[in-house]
């Protein structure tokens, strides 16, 4: 049996299908993600914490997808769990101690809040930025340039 | 971190706040260090980051999949041709498309070129930070001749965004490949060189050897990657784990170390300079001839002789500047060896010419945060030592 349908047996219909970079991956429900992360690391031997980010996908509900990457050394392999949330996850950094910037990451930039996290401050912006920019309904934003020939359009003097 | 135990006078227990950086000579760009120290003895050691925050992550949200190889370039600025890469691989697998043999083979020889440039720095700046500043110099003096190569290939000494989805922006002339034999002739001789500088000399031991350990579990916890993780005995190397362009098909090997030190993060690295330039001299015997772009017209520009004559060629080449790549809904991740250690970039598509969300996973910032744990309890002065050590580029740890 491969790593693959293994873990497709042990959470069963969670599982959903393998993206264009192979990587097994696995929808957990919110609730469960410690427990998956547990799991995957010390059952499975995904034991290397690689990345943690967020994508928003604009919905209704449950706008913001958790993506969590593991690394097994015995099997040189990578996996994925995901997860969907609308404010707050639960913290893996008590028992991933690499996970910690990057929560504090996603919480710096999309909002994102890590119930349990030892120290959970903006690590890239300011402390007192407003908003959270990787968020998609926040505007690129721009500054004009200060070239003499557009402070005029710009109406900058 | 006995040795600094030895030298390090404790204090009295009055503890005393020190900000160090961000504007620091041994800091490598913008890294701000808040130090707890009793007496000369780190007690404890918060790095605060962002001050090189460009928001780059937002930035390709708005970009074509093309104009996105620009940013990435500017991400770890040491290592811009393994970044192209990371980031073609990921689009490339999304996209399913297949990559000529010259292509692959060149993206080989010129990652492994910029892996011996970076290499090059990390000695040089290394050994500035403590002191000796000559090897800065000799170090320089053949990281010029790499950046003249990619000048001659490309056009830009740094920013190159050679290496892009589909292939490469076009192919490299025969004298560049000779030059480049000629100049990897000289190379171990000149890696001698640094050694007879820094790795017998007594001075750099001393403020190398036992200094910031951090053990092999420490280092995994910590998501800790690259020579870094090599240096404490884990000999873990994408190339050769999870080989991409036929890394599987060379000949190197993956030098690890024992203690987990500063020293032997150094040892690691030049060792990697040595097996990089052997890298380089067998895609060099082996470079096939051929085309360096991929026939997929949805991903690389027709070329332009044809846009005169064939109609389907003129509209690829128009939906191609004007879209750009589409690829398929989905994502993908795609890990490689950087000079600093596991990186990738996940790309998420919705079909469209613009990305939903591209985030590097960057090497710098994982292993930035072991710096705590590799400087607590040692000297204040041993700080700047762990820090050039870890090799951090603050542009990818800030993005």
């Amino acid at each position: 049996m491969t790593v693959s349908d293994t873990l497709l047996e042990a959470f069963g219909a969670d599982a959903i299908a393998t993206p264009a970079d192979l990587i097994p991956t696995i929808q957990v429900p919110l609730g469960s993600i410690e427990a998956a992360v547990a799991r995957v690391q010390k059952e499975f031997g995904y034991t290397r914490f690689v990345d943690l980010t967020a994508v928003d996908l604009l919905s209704r509900e449950e706008r913001f997808e958790l993506v969590y990457l593991f690394y097994s050394l015995d099997s040189n392999a990578w996996i994925r769990l995901k997860t969907r949330t609308d404010q707050q996850a639960p913290s893996i950094t008590p028992s991933v101690p690499g996970a910690n910037w990057y929560e504090r990451e996603v919480f710096d930039l999309f909002g994102i809040e890590f119930v349990g996290h030892p120290g959970l401050t903006r690590i890239m912006l300011p402390d007192d930025w407003q908003g959270y920019p990787l968020r998609r309904t926040e505007p690129l934003g721009s500054e004009p340039v200060d070239f003499t020939v557009t402070r005029k359009v710009y109406g900058t003097g | 971190m006995a040795q600094a135990e030895k030298s390090a006078e404790r204090g009295t227990g009055e503890l005393l706040t020190v900000n160090m950086g961000p504007q620091h000579p041994s800091t490598h760009g913008v890294l701000r260090l808040e130090l707890v120290l009793d007496g000369e003895v780190v007690v404890h050691c918060r790095p605060v980051i962002g001050y090189l925050h460009t928001g780059i992550e937002k930035t390709f949200e708005a970009k074509s999949y093309i104009q996105g190889v620009v940013l990435t370039d500017r991400m770890d600025y040491l290592n811009p041709l393994g970044n192209n890469l990371a980031y073609a691989l990921s689009i490339e697998k999304l996209i399913g498309c297949e990559i000529p043999e010259r292509a692959t083979v060149l993206r080989v020889l010129l990652a492994e070129l910029t892996r011996v440039a970076s290499h090059l720095m990390f000695v040089g700046s290394m050994a500035l930070d403590l002191g000796a500043s000559s090897p800065f110099l000799y170090c320089w003096r053949e990281r010029e001749h790499i950046l003249d190569f990619f000048e001659t290939i490309s056009g830009v000494r740094m920013m190159t965004s050679f290496i892009r989805p589909g292939g490469l922006v076009r192919d490299v002339q025969p004298e560049v490949l000779s030059a480049v034999s000629a100049f990897l002739e000289t190379m171990p001789g000149h890696i001698d060189e640094y050694e007879e500088l820094l790795t017998a000399n007594p001075i750099f031991r001393e403020r190398t050897e036992g200094v910031g350990i951090l053990s092999a579990d420490d280092a995994l916890a910590l998501g800790v990657t690259g020579p870094t993780l090599r240096g404490s005995g884990v000999a873990l190397d994408l190339r050769k784990a999870n080989p991409y362009c036929g890394y599987e098909g060379y000949d190197f090997g993956v030098p690890t170390g024992t203690h987990g030190d500063c020293y032997d993060r150094y040892l690691v690295r030049v060792a990697e300079m040595r097996e990089s330039v052997a890298i380089c001299r067998q895609a060099l015997d082996r470079m096939p001839v051929g085309s360096v772009r991929t026939s997929d017209r949805k991903v690389m520009p027709p070329p332009r002789e044809e846009l005169a004559k064939s109609m389907e060629a003129v509209i690829h080449h128009f939906k191609l500047w004007t879209e750009g790549i589409c690829p398929p809904a989905g994502e993908a991740y795609v890990g490689v060896e950087s000079p600093r250690g596991e990186l990738g970039f996940y790309v998420v598509s919705d079909g469209s010419g613009r990305p939903v969300r591209v985030h590097e996973r960057a090497p710098s910032f994982a292993n930035l945060q072991s710096l705590p744990k590799i400087t607590e309890g040692g000297a204040v002065a041993d700080v700047v030592a762990c820090i050039a050590s870890l090799d951090p580029i603050m542009g990818e740890v800030d993005r």
